[in-house]
């Protein structure tokens, strides 16, 4: 039975290995679209080492929600960043490049979201390392690709850049209204999982042919990918796709409803049980036999749906979410009031699976997490650590990857391939820090 | 250091990886059988498309009358009989049916189970149990199963007990993100007067997307394990986790100061420059999240000396609240005296010849999906050309997402009808001729 295999899952996590314990991952990347793929590598067990330029580092460092920093490091820095070895490498200088190829001549892996070229502009592109490592798989995530118009422009994009590009912000508005920005850096996190999705079936082919590739990724064409729908109804009628706010007009009904306190409320229930149930909720039995709605098919034609969907919008408007919650479960739809940060965060059921997840961090302390989002019997992904100052475990990495001695090592910071932070908010270590903790190296 | 060709980087990629040659390369995962199950989950579907992209052989089982999931279709539009959303997503997979609620049924699923190497599910949690052929009961025949389990709520915890079903819209609002995305509203009015100025989910099923992409994911990784090991396991993905997983600083926020995020209109809360800005003729998002690339907007539109750009330091106070709704009112300002491409063609051209170049703000207009279509940089890279499909015709669905020097994805067929491979899938994998077949499908098991 299920509970058999899913028994214990939170007490045993850790006595289980890592799915891709081994592996090693090179990131030269910034902000929320590169940083995310190697970060879910890292929760399931690869050795990621984030390369960032020192002593800045990444850019995403310095952007908190409304000045706000979380035990004065970045709030936004945590997500994409888990598990990760930190290096301060100065790629402009020829001695990084080559403490650079040093690292790729052992990595599996390497990650980059620099504009087209730059990697190849610092000796460290895909044309240069396979000349050293042939099984290299080496990915390269930019708003537009390698090639085409918009990547020989030089043009530079972003999350919102891809929102825009797609038509994805303008099929996420409300009709005749302007069209919204999602909140969520949602074609950066898109475009970073579909990248690992290229780069594990890359893997699986290194792990049947010995062979490595290039892959490049645009964050705009993953997205683009996700409007199932719009495309090939574009392609059929002729006519453009249009925004219809909170309505799902692919499933009826499915919608988002003001209750009678003002707030919120999702409901679906297009399956003939669900829309029979939901009809015998609201008290209005007949209409699950009414030949406008029986059937899903027609009960989704324009004017049908609107009619059952004002119906039901004026049922919602007399109670309260906690009520229509209550009948759903009774007569088996969905229904859920919106969740807040707050909800997601002290939701029992998060926690009981430990989605939601404690984190008990060498140098930032205890907090709460998510985990990667894919519960595995065997082999469980979880966050062990969080967030490092730039180039916090470079000692580490030159001495146990590398083998540098301490004179080496010193000479390499001498010469500026290595740094480490700069004296300021979100990249240096937080005050209480007692010079010690969390570093590799260091005893006691 | 390693000589790198003559040739110029962009040539020689797409030399390698343009999808137009991708029909004569290698596939990642051709060795790799996946019995996708899903039933009225797009998650499910979405999922084992991202396998079948990569030359894996899908069968998708339903039930005889086919999966609800095919009924999905905006307005209720049909195309050659199939619903668009299953149109876009029957994708290189054999179709073949399958009634699980006869035992003979389930005696033939465990013989595929005992062929195949993944198994895609999103029945309720328990349901696969009930039928004898849970993952308890397919590791005995087969060990080396991944056996990927896709619901609202997950395979424990006390919430999966209830068994609910999986919906894109719910699953957008358990994550915290249609709650704080969408218009602010006014002070002083309420939501008769606005009622767009409320929370605002995605218009594409993003939520399911976000879950089916992530358990490929989960797959590839556990692929990667059995081939260490030789070691199947089960996985279970939580609808709801996985979109609410990809949220980037308000758990953090909310743990730290106990701060409930809240809809900011098209600005964002963390960060400056970063918002959709209106224009002459539409709206273009403005991007500019170094201090630079602020200062780069400001020169391209005139203001470097009438905001005192040189004297900015750094931007903090930009990111205030306060700040963001001040200065968001003098760049609307700005922004409206132009056309979404003479803001394009000011910042391409400010890449090359403004005082900072080449930096430069990012610029782009904000594009109805039609337009997208339009857009001959997608068109060139690949992303709708169209598919001669052997049952519907030419058609456009995305694809080619992401480009690869050795094994691309590539899309063979869009979909196929309900059963339309029951006679080569059942040979090849049972032995079933037409004889049994004619058997099995008068007892209504296929």
């Amino acid at each position: 039975m299920a509970e058999d295999t899913w028994k214990n899952y939170k007490e045993k996590k850790h006595n289980k290995p890592l799915p891709l314990k081994g592996l090693r991952v090179l990131e030269v990347c910034t902000l929320v679209l590169g940083p995310s793929g190697p970060g879910f590598l890292s929760r399931m067990g690869a050795e990621v080492i984030k390369c960032e330029m020192p002593p800045l580092g990444d850019t995403l460092r310095s952007l908190v929600p409304f000045g706000y920093w979380f035990r004065e490091q970045c709030t936004s820095f945590f997500r994409p960043n888990p598990n990760k070895y930190w290096l301060g490498l100065d790629l402009h200088k020829p001695e990084g490049q080559k403490l650079f190829l040093e690292l790729a001549a052992k990595a599996d892996i390497i990650e980059e979201n620099q504009r087209p070229g730059v990697m190849e502009r610092w000796n460290v592109g895909y044309r240069q390392i396979r000349e050293i490592n042939p099984g290299i798989i080496y990915i390269s995530k930019t708003g537009f690709g390698q090639w085409g118009r918009y990547a020989r422009e030089n043009r530079p994009s972003n999350d919102g850049a891809a929102q825009a590009f797609s038509g994805y912000a303008w099929m996420s508005s409300f009709p005749g209204q302007r069209p919204l920005k999602s909140r969520l850096y949602i074609c950066d996190s898109y475009g970073a999982i579909m990248g690992e999705v290229a780069v594990l079936a890359a893997l699986h082919y290194r792990d049947r042919t010995g062979k490595g590739q290039f892959i490049e990724l645009s964050q705009s064409e993953s997205i683009m990918r996700t409007m199932s729908w719009v495309w090939p109804y574009q392609h059929i009628t002729g006519k453009g796709a249009m925004p219809a706010g909170n309505r799902d007009i692919s499933i009826c009904p499915a919608d988002t409803f003001r209750c009678a306190d003002d707030t919120f409320l999702a409901l679906a229930a297009p399956r003939p049980e669900e829309f029979k149930g939901l009809c015998i909720a609201m008290g209005r039995p007949e209409l699950a036999e009414d030949p406008r709605f029986k059937d899903h098919l027609t009960r989704l034609q324009e004017e049908n749906a609107s009619e059952i969907l004002g119906i039901i919008a004026e049922w919602v408007r007399t109670k309260a979410p906690e009520e229509i919650e209550a009948l759903a479960e009774k007569h088996g739809f969905s229904a859920s009031h919106l969740f807040t940060i707050k909800d997601v965060m002290e939701d029992k059921h998060f926690r009981e699976r430990t989605f939601v997840t404690q984190v008990d961090d060498p140098l930032l302390g205890e907090f709460l997490d998510y985990e990667f989002p894919v519960m595995m019997s065997g082999t469980p992904p979880r966050v062990n650590w969080t967030i490092r100052p730039v180039g916090f475990d470079n000692e580490y990495i030159m001495k146990h990857r590398l083998g540098k001695s301490e004179e080496e090592i010193r000479q390499l910071y001498e010469c500026g391939a290595l740094g480490k932070w700069a004296d300021m908010r979100g990249r240096r270590p937080s005050s209480d820090w007692d010079g010690n903790a969390g570093l590799i190296m260091s005893r006691d | 250091m390693a000589d790198i060709d003559d040739q110029a980087w962009d040539e020689w990629v797409r030399q390698r990886d343009d999808p137009k040659i991708a029909a004569n390369q290698p596939e990642a995962l051709d060795d790799i059988t996946v019995l996708d199950l899903s039933y009225n989950s797009f998650a499910g579907c979405y999922c084992s498309s991202m396998l079948a992209e990569f030359g894996a052989e899908v069968l998708r089982v339903e039930p005889t009358e086919g999966d609800f999931i095919r009924t999905c279709t905006p307005y209720g539009v049909l195309y050659k009989g199939e619903g668009l959303n299953y149109l876009s997503e029957g994708r290189n997979k054999f179709h073949i049916t399958l009634n699980l609620e006869q035992a003979e049924a389930r005696e033939i699923l465990k013989g595929l189970a005992a062929q195949a190497d993944v198994l895609i599910e999103t029945y309720r949690p328990g349901a696969m149990d009930d039928w004898g052929v849970g993952y308890e009961e397919l590791r005995i025949i087969n060990p080396r199963l991944i056996f990927a389990s896709i619901t609202a709520h997950g395979q424990f915890g006390p919430v999966s007990l209830k068994g609910l079903s999986d919906y894109d819209n719910i699953i957008q609002a358990r994550s915290a993100s249609q709650y704080d995305t969408g218009e602010i509203l006014p002070e002083g009015k309420s939501y008769d007067e606005y009622p767009w100025a409320i929370p605002t989910k995605a218009g594409p099923w993003i939520g399911w997307v976000e879950s089916g992409t992530h358990m490929a994911v989960g797959i590839m990784a556990a692929l990667h394990w059995r081939e260490m090991t030789g070691e199947g396991q089960a996985l279970d993905v939580a609808s709801e986790e996985a979109y609410a997983s990809i949220e980037d600083w308000a758990a953090i926020w909310y743990q730290g100061a106990g701060v409930v995020n809240e809809r900011f209109g098209s600005l964002n809360t963390a960060g400056w420059l970063y918002c959709f800005a209106p224009t002459r003729d539409g709206a273009v998002f403005l991007g500019g999240l170094r201090l630079e690339m602020w200062q780069a907007f400001a020169d391209m539109v005139g203001k470097w000396d009438e905001w005192e750009t040189a004297s900015w330091k750094d931007l903090t106070p930009f990111m205030e609240k306060e700040g963001q709704l001040k200065w968001a009112a003098l760049v609307f300002a700005e922004t409206r005296k132009y056309t979404n491409q003479e803001l394009v063609d000011m910042s391409v051209e400010y890449a090359r010849k403004g005082r900072l170049a080449p930096i430069t703000p990012v610029v782009a207009p904000v594009c109805s999906p039609q337009e997208a279509m339009q857009d001959a940089n997608w068109l060139d890279r690949g992303i709708f050309t169209p598919i001669e499909d052997p049952v519907y015709g030419k058609l456009v669905v995305a694809q080619a997402q992401h480009k690869m020097t050795e094994t691309p994805i590539r899309t063979k067929w869009v979909c196929r009808p309900i059963g339309y491979d029951n006679e080569y899938i059942y040979l090849k994998f049972m032995g079933f001729g037409p004889h049994r077949l004619k058997e099995l499908k008068a007892a209504g098991i296929i």
